[in-house]
């Protein structure tokens, strides 16, 4: 790895966990959202500092070329991350659902009572 | 025994009035509930003004998230038993205490009126018979039980099924879901004949184009139901 290269990934990876920090801070990121992106970066900062930790999984691996192996990692650890997504998706989808759901009830009753206070005060 | 009626509706303007009307005069005994599931049009003016005891949610859940409310609702108001009608004027409320029957009787928790039993009235068109039908099939391969009008909207269940019904409903195209999970969950699923008729105005739900999403949709969802669930007895 030229040393220009190792540069700019410090940077890049520093600046990604920089954005993942105030994104936190600002509440825009749930903990726990942030959680697989902080290992993430992470994980891209050891291999800044250390290359050779690259060149030992693919060794352990057998893939031809480092770049390979780093690609398959970064797309399996993205594929993760959507169906984790789309699971949190169908799980707020649930919630609104039975939100709406109650919302609407609560309304009819609501509803109902303003037209019985409306008989009362008419009987009266 | 009291009887709920729920009626979904969703841009049904031109027909709920007619629905919920003809429902009153055939069976002054039962209590209705029109579901209006955030129409754009003006449906919920028309419940409103007509002083028609109706739910209004807020957002667009489709046809089984409304249905579900009914079913909360009939829950949390200690119905024996809820009747799910169209609210397209399809169905006719003269069959409504045969749908009812099989479940007063305890025979069955849940009674579907079926256009199929003795094909009289409308009978829906070849392409949605012979999808009917495949469904009808793949139901009876997963569960062993021989339902013939898998996505009939006229169906009836006691207050156990209601209360299942208001905790687990699939949310689009809920029909067919609904009867392998009652079977897979042990309850007892049966049919009564009924005749249907053609939908008074409006358009339906399901269109041409979304006919193939809803075929594998269901066909994925009924296979999922049966792999999730052991066929408990009752």
């Amino acid at each position: 790895m030229s040393p220009l290269f190792q540069t700019l990934l410090l940077v890049g990876d520093i600046i990604f966990l920089l954005l993942i920090f105030v994104l936190v801070k600002r509440n825009r990121l749930s903990v726990r959202f942030s959680l697989p992106w902080l290992g993430l970066s992470v994980g891209l900062l050891i291999l800044a500092i250390w290359p050779e930790v690259a060149k030992i999984l693919r060794g352990i691996l057998q893939v031809e070329v480092v770049s390979n192996m780093v690609f398959i990692i970064l797309f399996c650890f993205v594929l993760l991350v959507l169906l984790i997504l789309c699971a949190v998706v169908s799980d707020y989808n649930d919630r609104i659902k039975r939100l709406t759901q109650t919302n609407a009830i609560l309304e009819h009753r609501v509803r109902q009572l303003e037209q019985q206070n409306m008989q009362n005060k008419t009987n009266k | 025994m009291n009887v709920l009626v729920i009626i979904p509706c969703y841009n049904e303007a031109e027909n709920i009035c007619r629905v919920v009307e003809r429902l009153k005069s055939v069976c002054p005994d039962v209590d209705y509930l029109v579901v209006n599931d955030c129409s754009t049009d003006h449906s919920a003016a028309i419940l409103s003004k007509n002083g028609y005891n109706y739910l209004d949610l807020p957002l667009n859940l489709g046809i089984g998230g409304g249905v579900q409310s009914g079913y909360l609702y009939a829950v949390a108001n200690n119905y024996d038993i809820t009747v799910q009608i169209d609210g397209d004027g399809q169905h006719d409320p003269h069959y409504l205490h045969d749908v009812i029957r099989p479940i007063a009787e305890g025979k069955l928790d849940m009674c579907i009126g079926s256009r199929f039993i003795k094909k009289e009235g409308f009978q829906t068109s070849f392409m949605r018979r012979v999808g009917i039908r495949f469904l009808s099939g793949l139901i009876h391969l997963l569960t062993g039980e021989k339902i013939l009008d898998v996505t009939s909207g006229y169906r009836a269940c006691g207050r156990e099924m209601t209360e299942w019904f208001a905790q687990h409903y699939a949310q689009d195209y809920p029909e067919p879901e609904a009867i392998v999970s009652a079977i897979c969950n042990g309850y007892r699923v049966g049919e009564v004949p009924v005749v249907m008729e053609e939908r008074q105005a409006g358009v339906s739900s399901i269109r041409a184009f979304k006919s193939i999403y809803y075929m594998i949709k269901v066909s994925l969802a009924l296979v999922i139901h049966r792999l999730g669930a052991t066929q408990k007895g009752k």
